[in-house]
């Protein structure tokens, strides 16, 4: 028998449905949700375990935000997920759309069809379609960092303020000395 | 998580996926981008373990119904154009977790849903569905996995207009296993570890496979059937109960050529 992993096997439904634009919201989501909970019984539980800090960059209020712009049920999705464990502590970015996109179009040649919310339908431009889609999902934030206390940083600023914001909110949380000289030293 | 949304509660009606579902509509919150309110087909589900004869009786009822007019598609787990090569797949390597197996499972029937099922439901087919969400509520239910998650998980589903549960014994079916295609690692349950003894392990799993079925028959209004029987006795019996309800008045009831 061939051992492979199931984020592997998930990897590949997602890269077939992705590739022949073949996913609707639902399987969107769910594949999505997959691929979370083998994330989560195999890289997030065994380091809880043991103690560690496990820092995950995005966490089920992706999923939340952007399966709710699609127009999958808020609630469904949030029991969907409620075998997650629930972070000790969670950190929104946030950015107003124009930058984002900005941000985005700056860095990127090509918008991906899904990550532009082509599949929508809204707009045959990617751009536009981007900006429509990306705004909702900034909607959905906004309500879920108020359901869910998320801590927000304002990622317009610079990186080293909002390193120092990050950290000043981490040190709180895990009660450590929050050494800024470090940070300076750091980003120089 | 904080949405520790343990009921499916929503306007002061228990909406959670059993009998109070209306045949037809979505067990709770369904898709909100697709309504299906007021669609002319239905869905008939066949349930039951393997072995009891499923796809001998939809491959006859199909005839039947499509002798008088009636649309017919068939739609049966893992058969998803998305998921089918990676369920396959992580069968043969047995290295998956319930969890993530439950949820590739739910991608393969929302696949199948929006793709198969609704659109067939808009078109006024008849859909026979070889299995339903109950198998997968069975097999995850008997593996530990939360049932009341498993109900909200499949709330996108809708509650079919008839299901009929092939029932069986443990003995006859296990005769009838052995003498068709042999016992096979999963439906054994052999990746629970009930033991290394396939026969064994095979006749704990279906035994606790039944008693799943067996709870969930009141729940979601199962009309069960003596799989024991004949063939052609277990046929004209579905075919009996399945033209009443196409004759009442909000069952098809425009079947072409019986009730002009």
């Amino acid at each position: 028998m061939t051992e492979w992993n199931s984020s592997a096997l998930v990897k590949a439904a997602t890269k077939t449905g992705k590739k022949k634009n073949a996913l609707t919201p639902m399987t969107f989501s769910l594949l999505h949700a997959t691929d979370f909970a083998d994330r989560l019984l195999y890289n997030i539980i065994p380091p809880l375990k043991a103690g560690m800090i496990v820092l995950a960059d995005r966490y089920t209020y992706t999923a939340f935000s952007r399966d709710a712009a699609r127009g999958v049920d808020r609630r469904w999705v949030r029991e969907l997920y409620s075998f997650a464990v629930k972070p000790d502590m969670a950190v929104y970015f946030r950015v107003p759309i124009e930058v984002s996109t900005d941000r985005l179009l700056a860095r990127r040649v090509k918008l991906k069809f899904y990550e532009a919310g082509m599949d929508m339908g809204w707009s045959s431009n990617p751009i536009d379609s981007f900006r429509m889609f990306q705004g909702k999902v900034l909607d959905e934030y906004d309500r879920i960092v108020e359901e869910f206390g998320l801590s927000v940083v304002n990622a317009t600023g610079s990186i080293t303020d909002q390193q120092r914001t990050f950290r000043k909110l981490v040190s709180q949380h895990l009660k450590i000395e929050d050494d800024d000289g470090q940070l300076d030293e750091q980003l120089g | 998580m904080d949405s520790s949304t343990s009921s499916l509660v929503e306007g002061g009606v228990v909406k959670d996926g059993g009998s109070g579902a209306k045949p037809g509509s979505y067990y709770a919150y369904g898709i909100p981008y697709l309504p299906i309110d007021g669609y002319p087909g239905k869905i008939i589900a066949i349930e039951g373990t393997d072995g009891v004869g499923r796809s001998t009786q939809i491959r006859l009822l199909r005839e039947w119904l499509e002798v008088q007019g009636y649309g017919v598609i068939e739609t049966g787990w893992t058969r998803s154009q998305l998921m089918q090569p990676t369920i396959e797949l992580a069968k043969a390597s047995n290295t998956l977790n319930k969890l993530t197996f439950v949820l590739l499972y739910a991608t393969d029937f929302a696949d199948r849903l929006e793709k198969e099922i609704i659109p067939a439901l808009k078109a006024g087919f008849i859909v026979l569905s070889d299995r339903y969400v109950f198998t997968a509520m069975a097999r995850a239910g008997l593996r530990g996995v939360d049932r009341t998650w498993m109900r909200s998980l499949y709330g996108f589903a809708i509650a079919p207009h008839l299901v009929f549960y092939l029932k069986i014994d443990e003995k006859t079916l296990i005769r009838r296993v052995l003498q068709s295609r042999g016992m096979d690692y999963w439906e054994s349950g052999m990746d629970m570890k009930l033991g290394d003894d396939i026969y064994e392990s095979f006749r704990a799993y279906q035994r606790s496979l039944l008693r799943e079925y067996a709870s969930m028959a009141d729940e979601f209004g199962f009309r069960v059937l003596d799989a024991r029987r004949k063939v052609d006795v277990i046929q004209d019996e579905l075919r009996r109960q399945i033209g009443a309800f196409l004759a009442e008045p909000d069952g098809a009831g425009q079947s072409p050529v019986t009730n002009p």
